[in-house]
């Protein structure tokens, strides 16, 4: 039997149809992001660190130490495995995850409520600032979570528990009118 | 059970973040050892008030491996060190 192979997104079904509106609060999904895991070799973490820093295209989320997704907002997933392969050479382990991983932006005055109904982080301005990200459990599931405006916070989740994580956020965001949509 | 574990590399975290491993003070006997000591490494385990060395896996955070001492009384947290740390103090 011959089957078609379709690359679907991994929340497809779940935002496919009729654009809703937009709220205060807004859920918003990139439809393809290049993602990628970089692990520095023991010992080369700062060097590591400091190429993949030069770079003002790539965003550098936390893991563990030596550890980070790599996010970038310009390159294909092709683009930017080149790109960090020229960055760090034979300095790290680094494994495109653009179809591994799903990126949601939660953003508005209430986001921080939102999240805090799930993360075990303190959320307030002053404990978690801007630019900053970590590893946390939300609910049940772990994600990456990363502070990256005001009111904005960038969540990466394995591809697999997307669709859980999604539906938990629009479950914590009921009460303050959450809406969710692709982002192009 | 202590609730809050202050990881080296993620800050203060909830305890369902992290899986306990069992036992830390444990040394593995050598390879040649009698049958007896490696069973009593694999297998025996006490279950000790008061304050213990354990293994936690930081699973939902940095996913390092951390030695936490606590107190299984009072629930008190005494320290949350990383498992490369701990292990080069033991060597010293
Ligand atoms: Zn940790």
């Amino acid at each position: 039997m011959v089957r078609d192979y379709n690359n679907r997104h991994a929340l497809d079904q779940k935002l496919r149809g009729t654009p809703k509106p937009v709220n205060a609060d807004h859920l918003e999904v990139g439809h393809w992001q290049a993602i990628a895991t970089v692990l520095a070799q023991v010992g080369l973490e700062a060097a590591v660190q400091r190429a993949l820093s030069s770079t003002p295209e790539l965003s550098l989320r936390y893991c563990g130490p030596g550890e980070w997704l790599v996010v970038s907002e310009v390159d294909t997933p092709i683009g930017l495995m080149r790109r960090l392969d020229m960055l760090c050479g034979t300095q790290a382990h680094v494994v495109d995850q653009s179809d591994g991983r799903v990126l949601m932006r939660l953003s508005g005055p209430c986001a921080r409520r939102v999240l805090a109904k799930g993360v075990g982080v303190d959320l307030h301005p002053g404990a978690f600032a801007l630019g900053g990200s970590t590893n946390v459990l939300c609910g049940h599931i772990a994600i990456n979570l990363a502070r990256t405006g005001e009111d904005i916070f960038e969540l990466i989740v394995s591809r697999s528990f997307a669709e859980s994580l999604f539906d938990d956020l629009m479950t914590m965001g009921r009460a303050f009118d959450l809406s969710a949509a692709f982002s192009d | 059970m202590a609730s809050l574990i202050t990881c080296p590399h993620c800050g203060v975290r909830p305890k369902e973040e992290f899986a306990i491993r069992g036992d830390a003070s444990l040394i593995r006997p050598a390879p040649t050892a009698s049958d007896e000591a490696w069973h009593d490494y694999v297998y025996v385990r006490a279950n000790p008030r008061g304050r213990t060395l354990e293994h936690w896996h930081h699973v939902a955070g940095c996913r390092r491996f951390l030695v936490v001492e606590r107190d299984t009384v009072t629930h008190e947290v005494y320290s949350a060190v990383d498992g490369v740390v701990a292990a080069r103090e033991a060597q010293r």
